[in-house]
């Protein structure tokens, strides 16, 4: 892990109308690092990763990916987006298309591989998520598991430098939750740059380098992982600790 | 076949190839139309948005027999042009069915999730691609069943060119009744043909649905 860091958010502000989200938010996450976003629902933790890769727009403060300001006029998007990969609650395949197709089709379009290079490296992906044999399945006829699993193949098929992880179980069964996380559990041992909103306390334990705890649109505590679980500084984090781990 | 029918099948099948011919050009140029208006209303293209608005609520608000007498009558006489009631006829048809397609378009695009759209995006694609390959083909699947709607409508609507003198199926067979003048035998004939056109219309319109439908 570089000193150097590749995410950084300063001061964000944003509101929906009069309804303030996020409220001057800062953030820096160095390369390899493995950061989880916890917090009571309606905190802001996907608002605030959505900024990251400019899904959303804030209205004031910076945010800078590889030294690029996010929400300046003249930052070319797509092409910062393609180096920040990010994996939805919902998985959000392509319905009209095959796995592997789901997988090829950015790598054809945005990075100009060929038909066949991209989708060659789709089968590699499919393989490295444990679905080689899926490669011409629909995503209806998969698992939530498995298309969460396609769904980072996606993501890494544009060998980004980050990953943003919006509550990628969240949507999962019990037994499918397993599955996804030990994904994302192999991605973080190989060194990716990671930011993970999710409710998977146990994961977060085990993999995250720090914990961001955000409670109405604040960050209350930012904390190496261990010292997180188990001194939280502030009343909230304790009390939002108590409650997830009770159960 | 009764004798009146088999004695003018010549003429009778004449305009049934006409009925066929405006009905083709009508459903391909009219689709061709109600997609481009569709996309310009759905992603609000400034000025274009706003005159796609007023052509809808124009045919809306305006009889097919109307809009027949302005491309065969009004506008050749308003920009001085010359036109045949065939090619006034489609032109008609296809401003006509146009609008009405252009709103199934924009439904079927706006029925898709605005996440699906931000995962594109989030993979660097730009919004053009993200339409192209994203929304677009899941829409189209869509409305399949709307679009075939339509089309049975509209080939039933290509009657209304005999009044401008487009000899199709039904003035083809108004005008033998006005020789012979048998009306039960030659309408019941116009009658069970387009309900066999319409029939055929509808079951491609459902295999094609059936064989391409989107499932999630």
């Amino acid at each position: 892990m570089s000193d150097e860091p590749i995410i950084v958010a300063r001061d964000l502000h944003k509101s929906y109308g009069t309804t303030p989200v996020l409220r001057g938010c800062s953030l820096s996450v160095k390369r390899g690092e493995v950061v989880v976003v916890c917090g009571p629902s309606g905190s802001g933790k996907s608002t605030l990763i959505k900024c990251i890769n400019g899904l959303e727009g804030y209205q004031s403060g910076s945010i800078r990916v590889e030294g690029v300001e996010v929400g300046a006029k003249r930052t070319d998007l797509p092409k910062l987006r393609a180096r920040v990969g990010m994996v939805f609650q919902h998985f959000e395949l392509y319905p009209h298309m095959s796995a592997l197709d789901n997988i090829a089709l950015a790598q054809v379009h945005v990075l100009k591989r060929t038909r066949a290079a991209a989708q060659e490296r789709a089968r590699n992906l499919l393989a490295r998520v444990g679905l080689e044999d899926k490669a011409d399945a629909m995503p209806a006829d998969l698992s939530g598991g498995q298309q969460q699993r396609v769904a980072i193949a996606r993501a890494l098929a544009l060998d980004p430098q980050s990953i943003l992880f919006d509550e990628p179980t969240s949507a999962l069964d019990a037994e499918m939750i397993y599955e996804v996380l030990q994904v994302m559990t192999d991605l973080a041992a190989d060194g990716m740059t990671m930011i993970v909103v999710t409710h998977e306390m146990g994961f977060a334990r085990r993999v995250a380098d720090r914990i961001v705890f955000i409670d109405a649109g604040e960050i209350v505590e930012d904390a190496p992982s261990e010292e997180f679980f188990s001194a939280p500084k502030t009343k909230r984090a304790a009390d939002f600790l108590s409650r997830i781990l009770a159960h | 076949m009764p004798d009146v029918i088999l004695k003018n099948l010549p003429f009778l099948l004449h305009g049934l190839w006409m009925t066929l011919n405006l009905s083709v050009w009508s459903i391909v140029l009219g689709t061709l139309l109600g997609l481009v208006v569709g996309l310009v209303r759905f992603v609000r293209l400034p000025v274009l948005n706003t005159l796609a608005l007023v052509y809808i609520e124009f045919i809306r608000g305006t009889p097919l027999l109307v809009v027949l007498f302005i491309t065969y009558f009004a506008l050749p006489a308003l920009f001085d042009y010359h036109t045949t009631a065939y090619r006034a006829a489609i032109f008609g048809f296809v401003m006509f069915i146009g609008a009405y397609l252009a709103e199934d378009f924009r439904s079927g695009l706006r029925a898709i999730r605005p996440t699906l759209i931000q995962a594109g995006l989030a993979t660097g694609l730009t919004r053009w691609q993200v339409l192209r390959y994203i929304i677009l083909p899941q829409a189209v699947r869509r409305v399949v069943p709307s679009l075939f709607n339509q089309y049975v409508r509209l080939v039933k609507f290509t009657s209304v060119a005999s009044v401008i003198g487009v000899t199709e199926l039904t003035g083809a067979g108004l005008l033998v009744n006005a020789r012979e003048f048998h009306p039960v035998t030659i309408l019941a004939t116009l009658a069970i043909v387009y309900l066999l056109l319409c029939s055929v219309l509808s079951l491609a319109g459902r295999t094609l649905y059936a064989r391409f439908a989107v499932r999630t």
